[in-house]
């Protein structure tokens, strides 16, 4: 492994350092690395692992830049809107570090063709944004033997730990299915599009993604192997858990198709659910209801679809605003947050209450196409 | 005297959600008491058998509880307990 007088002057601040050296840069020319999901997480991770000279990084992501991605997904540009991002973030990357490779896979990650795209790599970055992708990269590195980076947002927490390393002893580190061994039920987390994030918060937990990535190449340092890092941007609080392995662990023998347990949040509670269809056939044919909205008031003001505003955390200190002599219709975004507030308030003894399927988006999808997405 | 610590996303269902000090010999014990103060938070904790959900876990002074089943791990004086769950935002 050789480097040109540019490359060398790039990396001086690296050479200088001892736990890096030559010969940890040369670890990191010759490491290939994958990152999934070119999003809030993926922006810094793809950023440093690029400047820090990672000779091949690969990107998997399928979605396209948005307006809303803006605020934290600092690797994209207004100009982007509308483009692939792992295309935007390999000619980014690209533009800051020219002695990098790139490969580019604008295609979901799935049980397909999850092996055939980690075989190329060492390590692995999971920057996803959803469940089942999360507990589809963890399983692929356990069977491929791939160390994990994890890194997980919402609101304004954070989660960092290295999975699946490999230990001197041969040995591999505990996985993400040894906290959690299975995703929650639908509805009961929200994604970020729902409970919002920090727009800063990625830029935090993706650094240090990167940073336990360039650990675990040069060997710098004590890898996040067996630990969770938990960091909560409100408070400034971060602490450190133990993982072991647990004695009686969930055994990964193959890779799962997930999408349907947690991507359809309300599915299952169909007995408390009204779709955009039956509820516009309520409306025309003038059944005496009420329509809650329990978004956040902003939310109500961008776009709605009529009713009371009530946003949901408001919504226990507001029982006496429900009616509880007529169908009550509650509403959200998408249906998760309705959903999650109508199952708790029916154990409440409200079982007049039901959530619109899909929310809004769906509402904007089916009834009225005039009516503002985000 | 030990203290419940909450991860902070179980505040948009309990905004006035702060920790707790308890007396007690287990973590089920310790979400009863969390229960009497924030009624219904152990819903989101345990299922219906009282069985640890998949996807949230505790910590005892940052150590991994080993009972998910039964919650009988033992929690001495002036232990921390931290309930906290899987996010998934990237």
């Amino acid at each position: 492994m050789t480097f040109q007088n540019k490359e060398l002057q790039r990396y001086s601040r690296h050479l200088v350092l001892p736990e890096i050296g030559l010969e940890g840069q040369e670890k990191l020319k010759n490491a290939k690395v994958l990152v999934v999901g070119a999003g809030g997480l993926g922006a810094p991770v793809l950023l440093y692992l690029a400047a820090a000279g990672i000779g091949k990084i690969g990107i998997v992501d399928f979605d396209r830049v948005e307006e809303s991605n803006l605020q934290r997904q600092v690797l994209f540009q207004t100009k982007d809107i509308g483009r692939l991002k792992a295309t935007v973030s390999s000619e980014k990357i690209q533009a800051l570090n020219p002695y990098i490779q790139t490969a580019v896979f604008n295609i979901p990650l799935s049980v397909e063709n999850a092996a055939d795209i980690f075989e190329g790599y060492d390590l692995v970055v999971d920057g996803t944004d959803n469940f089942p992708t999360r507990y589809l990269v963890n399983d692929a590195c356990v069977l491929l033997n791939k160390v994990n980076i994890y890194g997980s947002i919402f609101r304004f927490e954070g989660q960092v730990s290295v999975f699946n390393y490999l230990r001197n002893d041969g040995s591999r580190g505990p996985n993400y299915r040894d906290i959690f061994p299975e995703p929650p039920p639908p509805g009961q987390v929200p994604n970020c599009a729902e409970g919002g994030v920090l727009g800063m918060l990625p830029g935090i937990i993706g650094s240090m993604q990167a940073n336990e990535a360039i650990k675990v190449i040069t060997g710098a340092g004590t890898p996040l192997d067996g630990k969770l890092f938990l960091f909560d941007a409100l408070s400034m609080e971060s602490m450190i858990v133990k993982i072991p392995i647990p004695k009686v662990r969930k055994t990964i023998t193959k890779l799962e198709i997930l999408d349907e347990y947690c991507m359809n949040p309300v599915e299952n509670n169909f007995t408390d659910l009204i779709t955009v269809s039956q509820y516009k056939n309520m409306k025309d044919q003038g059944i005496d209801h009420q329509l809650i909205d329990v978004r956040e008031s902003w939310e109500h003001t961008l776009s709605n679809i009529g009713g009371l505003s009530i946003p949901q955390h408001q919504i226990f200190n507001s029982l006496e605003n429900i009616k509880k002599d007529k169908d009550v219709i509650v509403y959200c975004r998408s249906g998760k947050r309705s959903g999650d507030i109508v199952t708790a308030l029916r154990q409440k003894g409200f079982k007049n209450l039901y959530s619109l399927k899909g929310g809004i988006l769906a509402w904007a999808d089916e009834i009225d196409q005039t009516l503002t997405k985000y | 005297m030990a203290t419940i610590k909450f991860t902070s996303n179980l505040n948009r269902f309990y905004p006035a959600l702060k920790p707790i000090e308890f007396n007690g010999k287990t973590i089920n014990e310790a979400l009863e008491r969390a229960n009497t103060q924030f009624p219904g938070i152990k819903e989101y904790i345990v299922d219906e058998q009282g069985v640890l959900r998949q996807h949230v876990n505790i910590f005892i002074n940052n150590e991994m509880i080993q009972d998910r089943n039964n919650l009988g791990d033992p929690i001495e004086d002036l232990r921390e307990i931290y309930i906290m769950q899987a996010i998934s935002g990237g």
